[in-house]
Protein backbone atom coordinates (compact mmCIF):
# COMPACT_ATOMS: atom_id res chain seq x y z
CA UNK A 1 0.00 0.00 0.00
CA UNK A 2 2.53 2.08 0.63
CA UNK A 3 3.63 2.31 -3.37
CA UNK A 4 0.07 3.92 -3.80
CA UNK A 5 0.08 8.05 -3.21
CA UNK A 6 -3.73 8.30 -3.34
CA UNK A 7 -5.61 4.92 -1.85
CA UNK A 8 -9.41 5.64 -0.71
CA UNK A 9 -12.93 3.69 -0.90
CA UNK A 10 -16.29 5.94 -0.76
CA UNK A 11 -19.20 4.16 0.50
CA UNK A 12 -22.16 5.32 2.08
CA UNK A 13 -21.84 2.23 4.41
CA UNK A 14 -18.84 2.86 6.51
CA UNK A 15 -18.32 -0.55 7.47
CA UNK A 16 -18.68 -1.88 3.94
CA UNK A 17 -16.53 0.70 2.58
CA UNK A 18 -13.78 -0.35 4.80
CA UNK A 19 -14.95 -4.12 3.60
CA UNK A 20 -14.22 -2.83 0.12
CA UNK A 21 -10.58 -0.95 1.17
CA UNK A 22 -9.22 -4.31 2.28
CA UNK A 23 -10.77 -5.93 -0.54
CA UNK A 24 -9.90 -3.42 -3.08
CA UNK A 25 -6.15 -3.79 -1.41
CA UNK A 26 -6.05 -7.58 -1.73
CA UNK A 27 -7.11 -8.14 -4.89
CA UNK A 28 -4.40 -5.63 -6.12
CA UNK A 29 -1.55 -6.79 -4.11
CA UNK A 30 -2.01 -10.90 -5.43
CA UNK A 31 -2.72 -9.18 -8.73
CA UNK A 32 0.80 -7.58 -8.78
CA UNK A 33 -0.70 -4.05 -9.24
CA UNK A 34 0.00 -1.72 -6.28
CA UNK A 35 3.02 -1.26 -7.62
CA UNK A 36 2.16 0.30 -11.24
CA UNK A 37 -1.15 2.43 -9.89
CA UNK A 38 -0.28 5.84 -8.06
CA UNK A 39 -3.53 6.81 -7.01
CA UNK A 40 -6.54 5.06 -7.01
CA UNK A 41 -10.05 6.32 -6.02
CA UNK A 42 -13.00 3.52 -5.89
CA UNK A 43 -16.87 4.54 -5.32
CA UNK A 44 -19.33 2.25 -4.00
CA UNK A 45 -22.79 3.22 -3.41
CA UNK A 46 -24.85 -0.06 -2.71
CA UNK A 47 -28.17 2.01 -2.85
CA UNK A 48 -27.63 3.48 -6.97
CA UNK A 49 -26.27 0.89 -7.15
CA UNK A 50 -22.69 1.68 -8.52
CA UNK A 51 -19.18 1.27 -8.63
CA UNK A 52 -16.77 3.34 -9.83
CA UNK A 53 -12.83 2.94 -9.77
CA UNK A 54 -10.89 5.78 -10.97
CA UNK A 55 -7.28 5.96 -11.24
CA UNK A 56 -3.49 7.33 -12.42
CA UNK A 57 -0.71 4.83 -13.43
CA UNK A 58 3.05 4.87 -13.06
CA UNK A 59 4.45 5.27 -16.34
CA UNK A 60 5.77 2.20 -17.25
CA UNK A 61 8.96 1.90 -19.44
CA UNK A 62 11.34 -0.84 -18.24
CA UNK A 63 11.26 -4.07 -20.20
CA UNK A 64 12.59 -7.50 -18.98
CA UNK A 65 15.40 -8.86 -20.12
CA UNK A 66 16.81 -12.63 -19.95
CA UNK A 67 19.40 -11.31 -17.32
CA UNK A 68 16.38 -10.22 -15.36
CA UNK A 69 14.84 -13.70 -14.98
CA UNK A 70 17.77 -15.89 -15.20
CA UNK A 71 21.46 -16.54 -14.17
CA UNK A 72 23.73 -17.95 -17.36
CA UNK A 73 26.34 -20.36 -16.85
CA UNK A 74 28.34 -20.77 -19.74
CA UNK A 75 30.19 -23.68 -20.10
CA UNK A 76 32.33 -25.53 -23.26
CA UNK A 77 29.42 -26.01 -25.76
CA UNK A 78 26.49 -25.53 -23.88
CA UNK A 79 25.59 -22.25 -21.81
CA UNK A 80 23.17 -23.23 -18.39
CA UNK A 81 20.26 -20.80 -17.62
CA UNK A 82 18.85 -20.85 -14.25
CA UNK A 83 15.56 -19.40 -14.29
CA UNK A 84 14.22 -17.73 -11.38
CA UNK A 85 11.40 -16.39 -11.98
CA UNK A 86 8.90 -18.24 -14.70
CA UNK A 87 6.35 -15.70 -15.60
CA UNK A 88 8.54 -14.76 -19.18
CA UNK A 89 9.93 -17.96 -19.87
CA UNK A 90 7.40 -18.89 -22.29
CA UNK A 91 8.29 -15.51 -24.46
CA UNK A 92 11.88 -16.26 -24.05
CA UNK A 93 11.99 -19.97 -25.35
CA UNK A 94 9.77 -18.82 -28.16
CA UNK A 95 12.45 -16.11 -28.85
CA UNK A 96 15.40 -18.31 -28.10
CA UNK A 97 13.98 -21.26 -31.26
CA UNK A 98 13.48 -18.17 -33.59
CA UNK A 99 16.38 -16.84 -33.24
CA UNK A 100 19.19 -20.19 -32.51
CA UNK A 101 16.56 -23.24 -33.57
CA UNK A 102 14.79 -25.72 -31.70
CA UNK A 103 17.52 -28.59 -31.90
CA UNK A 104 19.99 -26.41 -29.70
CA UNK A 105 17.27 -25.09 -26.97
CA UNK A 106 16.73 -27.65 -24.18
CA UNK A 107 14.71 -27.34 -21.02
CA UNK A 108 15.30 -30.56 -19.13
CA UNK A 109 13.37 -29.25 -16.47
CA UNK A 110 11.11 -25.86 -15.16
CA UNK A 111 13.82 -24.14 -14.19
CA UNK A 112 16.22 -25.08 -16.49
CA UNK A 113 17.02 -24.16 -19.92
CA UNK A 114 20.12 -25.01 -21.92
CA UNK A 115 21.43 -23.66 -25.22
CA UNK A 116 23.73 -25.87 -26.90
CA UNK A 117 26.61 -24.63 -29.47
CA UNK A 118 25.08 -21.47 -29.18
CA UNK A 119 28.03 -19.22 -30.96
CA UNK A 120 26.88 -15.63 -28.64
CA UNK A 121 27.90 -14.14 -25.77
CA UNK A 122 26.69 -14.38 -22.39
CA UNK A 123 26.36 -10.71 -22.13
CA UNK A 124 24.54 -10.13 -25.15
CA UNK A 125 22.28 -12.93 -24.19
CA UNK A 126 21.35 -11.34 -21.12
CA UNK A 127 20.49 -7.93 -22.88
CA UNK A 128 17.45 -9.87 -25.14
CA UNK A 129 14.67 -8.06 -24.40
CA UNK A 130 11.77 -11.23 -23.72
CA UNK A 131 8.47 -8.79 -22.40
CA UNK A 132 7.37 -5.87 -21.99
CA UNK A 133 4.95 -5.48 -18.45
CA UNK A 134 3.47 -2.34 -19.15
CA UNK A 135 1.36 -4.14 -22.58
CA UNK A 136 -0.66 -6.29 -20.57
CA UNK A 137 -1.23 -4.09 -17.44
CA UNK A 138 -4.61 -2.42 -18.85
CA UNK A 139 -5.74 -6.13 -19.50
CA UNK A 140 -4.59 -6.94 -15.50
CA UNK A 141 -6.39 -3.96 -14.13
CA UNK A 142 -9.54 -5.08 -15.66
CA UNK A 143 -9.80 -7.98 -14.52
CA UNK A 144 -8.49 -6.90 -10.73
CA UNK A 145 -11.19 -4.63 -11.17
CA UNK A 146 -13.91 -6.78 -11.64
CA UNK A 147 -12.56 -9.22 -9.22
CA UNK A 148 -12.99 -6.19 -6.87
CA UNK A 149 -16.51 -4.94 -7.90
CA UNK A 150 -19.14 -6.11 -6.42
CA UNK A 151 -20.29 -9.77 -8.38
CA UNK A 152 -23.86 -8.53 -9.25
CA UNK A 153 -22.40 -5.55 -11.06
CA UNK A 154 -22.20 -6.84 -14.58
CA UNK A 155 -23.19 -3.64 -16.58
CA UNK A 156 -19.75 -1.89 -17.18
CA UNK A 157 -18.08 0.73 -19.00
CA UNK A 158 -14.12 0.95 -19.01
CA UNK A 159 -11.73 3.45 -20.21
CA UNK A 160 -7.82 3.13 -20.26
CA UNK A 161 -5.81 5.49 -21.63
CA UNK A 162 -2.05 6.01 -21.37
CA UNK A 163 -1.63 7.06 -17.61
CA UNK A 164 -5.54 6.87 -16.60
CA UNK A 165 -8.03 4.51 -16.46
CA UNK A 166 -11.68 4.57 -15.24
CA UNK A 167 -13.69 1.44 -14.19
CA UNK A 168 -17.44 1.55 -13.92
CA UNK A 169 -19.81 -1.09 -13.21
CA UNK A 170 -23.32 -1.57 -12.18
CA UNK A 171 -26.56 -3.74 -11.86
CA UNK A 172 -28.55 -1.48 -13.87
CA UNK A 173 -28.06 0.26 -16.75
CA UNK A 174 -25.30 2.80 -16.24
CA UNK A 175 -26.91 6.47 -15.87
CA UNK A 176 -26.31 9.33 -18.30
CA UNK A 177 -24.71 11.33 -16.23
CA UNK A 178 -21.93 9.02 -14.77
CA UNK A 179 -19.77 10.71 -16.65
CA UNK A 180 -20.06 13.83 -14.42
CA UNK A 181 -19.58 11.63 -11.22
CA UNK A 182 -16.27 9.85 -12.50
CA UNK A 183 -14.84 13.47 -13.13
CA UNK A 184 -16.01 14.11 -9.86
CA UNK A 185 -14.17 11.08 -8.39
CA UNK A 186 -10.61 12.09 -10.66
CA UNK A 187 -11.55 16.16 -8.97
CA UNK A 188 -11.06 14.51 -5.81
CA UNK A 189 -7.55 13.03 -6.67
CA UNK A 190 -6.96 16.61 -7.91
CA UNK A 191 -6.50 14.71 -11.51
CA UNK A 192 -8.83 15.61 -14.82
CA UNK A 193 -10.41 12.56 -16.88
CA UNK B 1 -28.63 -45.19 25.85
CA UNK B 2 -27.57 -41.89 24.80
CA UNK B 3 -25.47 -41.63 21.75
CA UNK B 4 -22.75 -38.72 21.49
CA UNK B 5 -20.91 -37.68 18.58
CA UNK B 6 -17.17 -37.55 18.94
CA UNK B 7 -13.85 -37.65 16.51
CA UNK B 8 -10.98 -40.36 17.61
CA UNK B 9 -8.03 -39.57 16.07
CA UNK B 10 -5.04 -41.98 16.03
CA UNK B 11 -2.32 -44.22 14.62
CA UNK B 12 -3.55 -46.76 11.72
CA UNK B 13 -1.49 -49.75 14.21
CA UNK B 14 -4.35 -51.13 16.13
CA UNK B 15 -6.87 -48.78 15.81
CA UNK B 16 -9.09 -51.70 14.84
CA UNK B 17 -9.47 -52.03 18.47
CA UNK B 18 -11.55 -49.18 19.04
CA UNK B 19 -13.34 -50.26 15.93
CA UNK B 20 -14.35 -52.90 17.79
CA UNK B 21 -15.28 -51.40 20.51
CA UNK B 22 -17.19 -49.00 19.55
CA UNK B 23 -19.35 -51.56 17.99
CA UNK B 24 -19.51 -53.91 20.87
CA UNK B 25 -20.67 -50.76 23.18
CA UNK B 26 -23.26 -49.92 20.91
CA UNK B 27 -21.95 -47.11 18.87
CA UNK B 28 -21.30 -46.44 14.99
CA UNK B 29 -18.55 -45.15 13.33
CA UNK B 30 -20.14 -42.70 10.55
CA UNK B 31 -17.24 -42.05 8.83
CA UNK B 32 -13.43 -43.08 8.72
CA UNK B 33 -11.05 -41.20 6.70
CA UNK B 34 -7.44 -42.98 6.55
CA UNK B 35 -4.73 -40.47 6.09
CA UNK B 36 -1.09 -41.87 5.70
CA UNK B 37 -0.05 -43.63 9.05
CA UNK B 38 -3.11 -41.14 11.29
CA UNK B 39 -6.53 -42.73 11.18
CA UNK B 40 -9.99 -40.52 11.92
CA UNK B 41 -13.11 -42.09 13.27
CA UNK B 42 -16.11 -39.68 13.19
CA UNK B 43 -18.25 -41.81 15.71
CA UNK B 44 -21.44 -41.78 17.89
CA UNK B 45 -20.60 -43.45 21.03
CA UNK B 46 -22.74 -44.35 24.10
CA UNK B 47 -22.11 -41.15 26.43
CA UNK B 48 -21.30 -43.36 29.77
CA UNK B 49 -18.59 -45.21 27.77
CA UNK B 50 -16.60 -42.49 26.36
CA UNK B 51 -14.03 -42.96 29.61
CA UNK B 52 -13.66 -46.21 28.42
CA UNK B 53 -12.89 -45.68 24.93
CA UNK B 54 -10.57 -42.97 26.39
CA UNK B 55 -8.99 -45.76 28.69
CA UNK B 56 -8.53 -48.07 25.85
CA UNK B 57 -7.15 -46.11 23.06
CA UNK B 58 -4.49 -44.42 25.40
CA UNK B 59 -1.85 -47.13 24.95
CA UNK B 60 -2.03 -46.88 21.18
CA UNK B 61 -1.95 -43.24 21.42
CA UNK B 62 -5.79 -42.28 20.16
CA UNK B 63 -7.55 -39.19 20.76
CA UNK B 64 -11.16 -39.18 21.54
CA UNK B 65 -12.42 -35.18 20.98
CA UNK B 66 -16.10 -34.10 21.38
CA UNK B 67 -17.69 -33.22 17.48
CA UNK B 68 -21.15 -31.76 17.81
CA UNK B 69 -21.21 -31.73 14.08
CA UNK B 70 -20.61 -35.56 13.51
CA UNK B 71 -23.53 -36.53 11.82
CA UNK B 72 -24.60 -33.84 10.02
CA UNK B 73 -24.90 -32.53 6.64
CA UNK B 74 -24.69 -29.10 6.37
CA UNK B 75 -25.22 -26.72 3.25
CA UNK B 76 -23.04 -23.79 2.80
CA UNK B 77 -24.82 -21.38 0.09
CA UNK B 78 -22.45 -19.56 -1.86
CA UNK B 79 -23.89 -16.57 -4.21
CA UNK B 80 -22.11 -17.95 -6.84
CA UNK B 81 -19.24 -19.99 -7.60
CA UNK B 82 -16.96 -16.86 -9.22
CA UNK B 83 -13.95 -15.77 -7.74
CA UNK B 84 -15.73 -12.91 -5.81
CA UNK B 85 -16.93 -15.73 -3.23
CA UNK B 86 -14.38 -18.44 -3.76
CA UNK B 87 -12.39 -20.08 -2.14
CA UNK B 88 -12.37 -16.91 0.25
CA UNK B 89 -14.74 -17.07 1.79
CA UNK B 90 -17.04 -19.82 1.13
CA UNK B 91 -14.42 -22.95 0.54
CA UNK B 92 -12.58 -21.77 3.73
CA UNK B 93 -15.95 -22.25 6.12
CA UNK B 94 -17.26 -25.47 4.56
CA UNK B 95 -13.49 -26.54 5.05
CA UNK B 96 -13.55 -25.99 8.69
CA UNK B 97 -16.98 -27.49 9.32
CA UNK B 98 -15.77 -30.50 7.61
CA UNK B 99 -12.93 -30.51 10.23
CA UNK B 100 -15.16 -31.21 13.10
CA UNK B 101 -17.05 -33.80 11.58
CA UNK B 102 -19.57 -32.13 9.47
CA UNK B 103 -20.18 -32.92 6.07
CA UNK B 104 -20.28 -30.12 4.18
CA UNK B 105 -21.65 -29.26 0.62
CA UNK B 106 -21.45 -25.98 -1.08
CA UNK B 107 -24.56 -24.53 -2.82
CA UNK B 108 -24.10 -22.57 -5.37
CA UNK B 109 -27.46 -19.97 -6.64
CA UNK B 110 -27.40 -20.08 -10.17
CA UNK B 111 -28.76 -16.04 -9.83
CA UNK B 112 -27.36 -15.25 -6.40
CA UNK B 113 -25.34 -12.19 -6.66
CA UNK B 114 -27.15 -8.70 -6.99
CA UNK B 115 -29.74 -7.15 -5.54
CA UNK B 116 -32.42 -6.80 -8.30
CA UNK B 117 -31.28 -9.89 -10.18
CA UNK B 118 -31.49 -12.19 -7.07
CA UNK B 119 -33.20 -15.59 -7.56
CA UNK B 120 -33.38 -18.83 -6.01
CA UNK B 121 -35.37 -21.34 -8.23
CA UNK B 122 -37.00 -24.45 -6.90
CA UNK B 123 -33.92 -27.28 -7.37
CA UNK B 124 -31.55 -24.95 -5.29
CA UNK B 125 -34.42 -24.18 -2.80
CA UNK B 126 -34.69 -28.18 -2.70
CA UNK B 127 -30.97 -29.20 -2.04
CA UNK B 128 -30.79 -26.73 0.43
CA UNK B 129 -33.77 -28.67 2.00
CA UNK B 130 -32.42 -31.35 2.11
CA UNK B 131 -29.71 -30.82 4.51
CA UNK B 132 -29.68 -30.61 8.37
CA UNK B 133 -29.19 -26.48 8.39
CA UNK B 134 -28.01 -24.07 5.42
CA UNK B 135 -25.53 -21.26 6.35
CA UNK B 136 -25.74 -18.47 3.74
CA UNK B 137 -22.91 -16.31 3.13
CA UNK B 138 -23.95 -13.11 2.25
CA UNK B 139 -22.11 -9.49 1.28
CA UNK B 140 -20.69 -6.70 3.29
CA UNK B 141 -23.58 -4.46 2.53
CA UNK B 142 -26.43 -4.19 4.96
CA UNK B 143 -28.48 -2.70 1.79
CA UNK B 144 -27.83 -5.60 -0.33
CA UNK B 145 -28.32 -8.11 2.78
CA UNK B 146 -31.86 -6.13 3.40
CA UNK B 147 -33.23 -6.88 0.15
CA UNK B 148 -31.83 -10.23 -0.84
CA UNK B 149 -32.88 -12.25 1.98
CA UNK B 150 -36.21 -12.32 1.77
CA UNK B 151 -36.15 -13.85 -1.96
CA UNK B 152 -33.01 -15.99 -0.96
CA UNK B 153 -35.43 -17.37 1.86
CA UNK B 154 -38.48 -17.96 0.40
CA UNK B 155 -39.23 -21.64 0.85
CA UNK B 156 -36.30 -22.91 2.83
CA UNK B 157 -37.57 -24.80 5.84
CA UNK B 158 -34.35 -26.08 7.40
CA UNK B 159 -33.01 -24.05 10.01
CA UNK B 160 -30.59 -20.50 8.59
CA UNK B 161 -27.56 -19.21 10.15
CA UNK B 162 -26.86 -15.95 7.72
CA UNK B 163 -23.17 -14.34 7.83
CA UNK B 164 -22.47 -11.41 6.58
CA UNK B 165 -20.19 -8.48 6.66
CA UNK B 166 -22.56 -5.70 9.35
CA UNK B 167 -22.66 -6.60 13.18
CA UNK B 168 -24.42 -9.25 14.50
CA UNK B 169 -27.08 -6.92 16.15
CA UNK B 170 -27.81 -4.96 12.40
CA UNK B 171 -27.83 -8.83 10.88
CA UNK B 172 -30.62 -9.50 13.83
CA UNK B 173 -32.32 -6.28 12.73
CA UNK B 174 -32.45 -6.34 8.66
CA UNK B 175 -32.70 -9.92 7.86
CA UNK B 176 -36.51 -10.72 7.46
CA UNK B 177 -37.88 -13.12 7.63
CA UNK B 178 -36.07 -14.25 11.19
CA UNK B 179 -33.54 -16.50 10.74
CA UNK B 180 -31.76 -19.40 13.30
CA UNK B 181 -28.58 -17.55 13.47
CA UNK B 182 -26.41 -14.96 12.90
CA UNK B 183 -22.69 -13.97 12.61
CA UNK B 184 -21.69 -10.59 11.79
CA UNK B 185 -18.38 -9.46 10.42
CA UNK B 186 -17.93 -12.78 7.92
CA UNK B 187 -18.55 -10.89 4.66
CA UNK B 188 -16.78 -11.16 1.35
CA UNK B 189 -13.25 -11.25 1.34
CA UNK B 190 -9.90 -11.75 -0.75
CA UNK B 191 -7.57 -13.35 1.60
CA UNK B 192 -7.22 -16.70 3.09
CA UNK B 193 -7.98 -17.05 6.53
CA UNK B 194 -5.23 -18.11 8.74
CA UNK B 195 -4.37 -14.82 11.01
CA UNK B 196 -6.02 -15.71 14.43
CA UNK B 197 -8.95 -13.14 14.37
CA UNK B 198 -10.30 -14.94 11.27
CA UNK B 199 -9.95 -17.91 12.79
CA UNK B 200 -11.94 -17.06 15.76
CA UNK B 201 -14.98 -15.97 13.57
CA UNK B 202 -14.67 -19.11 12.01
CA UNK B 203 -15.30 -20.63 15.32
CA UNK B 204 -18.04 -18.13 16.26
CA UNK B 205 -19.63 -19.62 13.10
CA UNK B 206 -18.99 -23.45 14.55
CA UNK B 207 -20.46 -21.81 17.63
CA UNK B 208 -23.77 -20.57 16.07
CA UNK B 209 -24.00 -23.63 13.96
CA UNK B 210 -23.78 -25.71 17.05
CA UNK B 211 -26.37 -23.79 19.16
CA UNK B 212 -28.87 -23.99 16.11
CA UNK B 213 -28.44 -28.03 15.92
CA UNK B 214 -28.35 -28.54 19.12
CA UNK B 215 -31.82 -27.04 19.57
CA UNK B 216 -33.09 -28.91 16.18
CA UNK B 217 -31.61 -32.46 18.03
CA UNK B 218 -33.71 -31.50 21.23
CA UNK B 219 -36.79 -31.31 19.13
CA UNK B 220 -36.04 -34.29 17.53
CA UNK B 221 -35.57 -35.74 21.71
CA UNK B 222 -39.55 -34.81 22.17
CA UNK B 223 -40.49 -37.21 19.33
CA UNK B 224 -37.80 -39.90 18.94
CA UNK B 225 -36.60 -41.13 15.44
CA UNK B 226 -38.39 -44.65 14.55
CA UNK B 227 -34.56 -45.88 13.77
CA UNK B 228 -31.06 -44.44 14.15
CA UNK B 229 -30.02 -43.12 11.12
CA UNK B 230 -26.45 -44.37 12.22
CA UNK B 231 -28.14 -47.87 12.23
CA UNK B 232 -29.22 -47.70 9.32
CA UNK B 233 -26.48 -46.62 7.62
CA UNK B 234 -24.67 -49.85 9.21
CA UNK B 235 -27.34 -52.02 8.18
CA UNK B 236 -27.17 -50.63 4.78
CA UNK B 237 -23.63 -51.25 4.52
CA UNK B 238 -24.33 -55.06 4.96
CA UNK B 239 -27.76 -55.45 3.20
CA UNK B 240 -26.83 -53.53 -0.10
CA UNK B 241 -23.82 -54.58 -1.29
CA UNK B 242 -24.04 -52.54 -4.37
CA UNK B 243 -22.99 -49.49 -1.94
CA UNK B 244 -19.39 -50.72 -1.08
CA UNK B 245 -18.62 -50.09 -4.87
CA UNK B 246 -19.28 -46.02 -5.05
CA UNK B 247 -16.46 -44.22 -5.18
CA UNK B 248 -18.23 -41.07 -3.63
CA UNK B 249 -16.13 -40.20 -0.79
CA UNK B 250 -19.49 -40.60 2.19
CA UNK B 251 -21.34 -43.23 -0.41
CA UNK B 252 -23.93 -42.81 2.68
CA UNK B 253 -23.90 -39.87 4.65
CA UNK B 254 -25.86 -39.67 7.54
CA UNK B 255 -28.08 -36.57 8.52
CA UNK B 256 -29.74 -35.95 12.05
CA UNK B 257 -33.30 -37.34 10.51
CA UNK B 258 -32.54 -39.30 7.81
CA UNK B 259 -29.67 -40.50 5.10
CA UNK B 260 -28.67 -39.85 1.67
CA UNK B 261 -27.94 -43.34 -0.34
CA UNK B 262 -25.79 -42.13 -2.99
CA UNK B 263 -27.35 -44.70 -5.47
CA UNK B 264 -29.50 -44.76 -8.34
CA UNK B 265 -33.29 -44.54 -6.75
CA UNK B 266 -34.96 -45.75 -9.41
CA UNK B 267 -33.11 -49.23 -9.51
CA UNK B 268 -32.25 -49.00 -5.43
CA UNK B 269 -35.80 -47.38 -4.00
CA UNK B 270 -37.63 -50.69 -4.38
CA UNK B 271 -34.70 -52.96 -2.22
CA UNK B 272 -34.33 -50.36 0.30
CA UNK B 273 -38.15 -50.51 1.05
CA UNK B 274 -37.68 -53.91 1.53
CA UNK B 275 -35.13 -54.06 3.42
CA UNK B 276 -35.68 -55.73 6.81
CA UNK B 277 -34.16 -53.71 9.92
CA UNK B 278 -35.73 -56.11 12.46
CA UNK B 279 -39.12 -58.56 13.21
CA UNK B 280 -40.58 -57.97 10.12
CA UNK B 281 -40.27 -54.28 10.32
CA UNK B 282 -38.86 -52.94 6.90
CA UNK B 283 -37.14 -49.37 6.29
CA UNK B 284 -40.43 -48.84 4.35
CA UNK B 285 -42.40 -48.87 7.31
CA UNK B 286 -40.40 -46.78 9.62
CA UNK B 287 -39.07 -44.32 6.87
CA UNK B 288 -39.83 -42.33 3.45
CA UNK B 289 -37.48 -43.21 0.58
CA UNK B 290 -37.90 -40.33 -1.79
CA UNK B 291 -35.27 -39.28 -4.47
CA UNK B 292 -33.15 -36.46 -4.06
CA UNK B 293 -32.77 -33.64 -6.08
CA UNK B 294 -28.84 -34.14 -5.90
CA UNK B 295 -28.12 -36.26 -8.80
CA UNK B 296 -30.20 -39.78 -8.87
CA UNK B 297 -29.47 -40.02 -5.19
CA UNK B 298 -31.67 -41.43 -2.46
CA UNK B 299 -33.10 -39.88 0.22
CA UNK B 300 -34.32 -41.54 3.22
CA UNK B 301 -36.39 -39.70 5.61
CA UNK B 302 -36.83 -40.91 8.95
CA UNK B 303 -40.16 -40.54 10.55
CA UNK B 304 -40.52 -40.21 13.88
CA UNK B 305 -42.34 -42.45 16.87
CA UNK B 306 -45.70 -40.12 16.55
CA UNK B 307 -46.22 -41.82 13.35
CA UNK B 308 -45.23 -45.23 13.03
CA UNK B 309 -45.67 -46.41 16.75
CA UNK B 310 -42.43 -47.93 16.35
CA UNK B 311 -38.49 -47.36 17.80
CA UNK B 312 -36.29 -50.04 16.81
Amino acid sequence: MLAVEYFEVECPEPLGGDYYKQITNDVLLDHNLLKVIEKIHVYIDPKVPVFIAVGILKPITTVVRVGDIANINPLEGKMTLVITDETYLASMLKIFWERFGKDKVEQPDRFTVVLYNVQADPKDLEQIVIGHPGESVNRDLIYALRCVAPEGFRLRSEHFEPGKFTFVASENTLAEDIDALVKEKFALMGEVP
Amino acid sequence: MTLVPVTYKGGIYQHDIVTDLIEDLGGYVVQKHVLAQEVVLQCFVPKDDIELIREISRPIFGEVTDSPLVGTEIAVVSMSLEIHHLPHPSCDIAEYVRRIGAKSNMVSLARGPGKRITGLNDEERDVINEHDIAVYLMGNFETCIEHKMPILLRGIEVPVVVCGGPDKETLIRIVDPPVEGYVGGVGRFMRRTKEADQLDKLDEIIAEITRVLEKKREDIAKDPLSVSPARLMNLIRERVPAILEVTSPTPLTVQMAGLRVKLPYDTFAPELRRMEIEDGITLGDVAEIVPSRMRDYILVKVLPFSETNTVI
